[in-house]
């Protein structure tokens, strides 16, 4: 059985894909991979289809050994990457050969990491998904974070089309040095906070505690008055910015409970959470107001970029360089 | 006449919200319009997740737009919120109310003024409304329990309640499906698996009616033993509308 051996396994690495959304509804958490468009890039790279079950590094890479043959990439957070020891690069297709020895190492910039694996990471699917939702101990590696002694399931895969042409260009990534602008439309209490209460959130810079993980990311400024008593609990979403009771923001992420009664007063749009979620504590951040229009749009232009991606892999197949492993293909273009 | 209004929450969300208030006939009718709008397979349409007195409508921002599902939702919720509500089932849940399962249950006693007998019975004679699954995976928020016991929740919480624990929070009744922190009023256990990390999907939903069956200790083991060896069948009875 192809697998991939965990040597170490870092500090809070999980199997992710795209979550398991419709089962909300029983007070399961959606879960799914934090940075979104990273792990679909991952997966576009080795031409997996975008639900493939990924890894997800956080902070501190790890080292792994492969018992087959098959492709990899890693995107995401700026972590340095040797297999064998030779270093190599993030953001492009990788051919693993049985028994290399992958090392990624501790994150430099961003927080998470995505290895996508030709083919995928095979674990059974629990309602639908992948994904590892450690809280409630269900999806992924039995439902925790990985270990030294794991094995990880995986196909043999010799050949991937267009090889040589698959790299991207690495995702944008925070900096510390500068205050992040994350752009957010009205939330579902927006009106229940006073006018002074709206101002104050759109204009005062707020930092990234030291409380962050899969759930959510606590965030730290001036107070806000929430003025919102004994609300009556109400479905959350992936990137709402929740006030909590002492008026400072919780920022929902993709383990969060699904139901929850505090004041929701904007939520980030979806193609800023996955910067969002890259941030390190400490960092400075200020909140945007754009329209529901602005929002769609930056998704859709987002997405469009892999899109073209997967579509420029699609036209290379045929083109030089082709790699040693497609005599078949070598052969024809010979021909012509 | 029904009134309710959508707004957007986020780029991929949307709510559907009705009068704010707990009202079993308004969830009802959540329950049954989250059927509805899942089986009309509109593009892009992900998942709905019911709570007291809102839907919310998840979809992919790749493939629609809040404008347009707005306009293809607002026919089916016109057509469903005038439908006749569905049958309901209700769900026979054993529950022992015997010491050591149930440390408040002399409290609420107190608090209602009566004795823990008549508690017992005020709890067991109605069948409760699941309105929402929340908080912990088959965590069940139900009402309404009879105002007398409606105890409102400890100040300071428990650090850890046992799985299977039946409680009281106010008007709210429910049962904690693993061991975890909480501060409802605990009166009793169910000797039931609520939740099993194997086989995760609860045997009960929103929308569905429980009715807590008092049983005695001796009966709790028996029941136990049974339904961790997949003997025990939870008794349901179909309610008309």
């Amino acid at each position: 059985m192809p697998e991939i051996v965990v040597s170490k396994p870092g500090l809070q690495t999980t199997v992710q894909d795209l979550g398991r959304p419709t089962h909300q509804i029983d007070g399961f958490p959606s879960s799914g991979s934090m940075d979104r468009l990273a792990s679909r890039l991952a997966n576009v790279l080795v031409g997996n289809k975008d639900n493939a079950a990924v890894l997800e590094f956080s902070l501190l890479g790890g080292d792994l050994i492969f018992t087959t043959t098959t492709f990899i990439a890693f995107t995401g957070g700026d972590f340095p990457l040797k297999v064998n020891g030779q270093s190599i690069s993030a953001n492009r297709a990788f051919q693993i050969h049985q028994n290399d020895h992958l090392w990624i190492g501790p994150c430099r910039q961003g927080r998470y990491g995505y290895l996508a694996i030709a083919g995928g990471i095979v674990e059974p699917t629990v309602m639908d998904s992948r994904a590892t939702t450690v809280r409630i101990g269900i999806g992924g590696h039995h439902g925790r974070a990985l270990m030294s002694g794991d094995h990880l399931p995986i196909k043999t895969v010799y050949t991937l089309p267009a090889f040589a042409h698959r790299l991207a260009e690495p995702l944008t990534l925070p900096t510390s040095a500068q205050t992040l602008k994350v752009r957010v439309v009205k939330g579902p209490q927006w009106t229940k906070f006073e006018k002074s209460a709206q101002q104050q959130f759109l204009s005062q810079t707020y930092q990234l505690s030291s409380q962050t993980d899969r759930m959510g990311y606590r965030l730290s400024g001036k107070p806000l008055k929430t003025g919102v008593a004994n609300m009556l609990s109400e479905a959350t979403v992936l990137g709402g910015i929740q006030i909590s009771a002492n008026g400072q923001p919780i920022v929902l992420l993709a383990d969060r409970q699904t139901t929850g009664g505090y004041p929701i007063i904007a939520v980030i749009i979806s193609a800023d959470l996955r910067v969002f979620v890259q941030c390190r504590d400490q960092q400075r951040i200020q909140f945007e107001l754009v329209s529901l229009e602005a929002a769609q749009k930056a998704l859709l232009t987002a997405h469009h970029r892999l899109d073209d991606l997967q579509a420029h892999f699609f036209n290379q197949r045929f083109k030089l360089p082709i790699e040693k492993t497609r005599s078949a293909a070598q052969r024809i273009q010979k021909l012509f | 006449m029904t009134v309710y209004r959508i707004i957007p929450v986020g780029d991929q969300a949307l709510s559907i919200e009705f009068a704010n208030k707990i009202d079993a006939q308004v969830n009802r009718r959540i329950q049954s319009l989250g059927k509805t709008i899942l089986a009309a397979q509109l593009t892009g349409v992900q998942a709905v997740i019911p709570a007291y007195h809102t839907l919310m409508v998840t979809f992919d921002g790749l493939n629609q737009t809040y404008k347009q599902l707005v306009q293809e939702l607002q026919p089916i919720i016109d057509v469903g919120i005038a439908a006749p509500l569905p049958l309901q089932r209700i769900l026979k849940i054993p529950v022992c109310y015997e010491s050591p399962f149930n440390p408040d249950l002399a409290d609420v006693a107190e608090f209602a003024g009566t004795t823990t007998q008549e508690v017992i019975r005020l709890h067991t004679q109605q069948p409760y409304l699941i309105y929402f699954l929340g908080f912990l995976p088959g965590f069940a928020y139900m009402a309404s329990v009879v105002d007398k016991i409606a105890m409102p929740r400890l100040t300071k919480p428990r650090v850890e309640i046992p799985a299977g624990s039946v409680g009281i929070a106010g008007i709210q009744t429910g049962f904690y499906p693993v061991t975890s922190p909480g501060g409802w009023r605990l009166i009793g256990q169910t000797p039931l698996t609520l939740y099993d990390a194997d086989h995760p999907e609860p045997f009960y939903h929103a929308g569905d009616l429980v009715q807590f069956e008092p049983i005695s200790k001796t009966q709790f083991e028996k029941i136990k033993a049974a339904d961790q060896a997949g003997r025990y069948k939870v008794k349901v009875v179909q309610k008309n509308a």
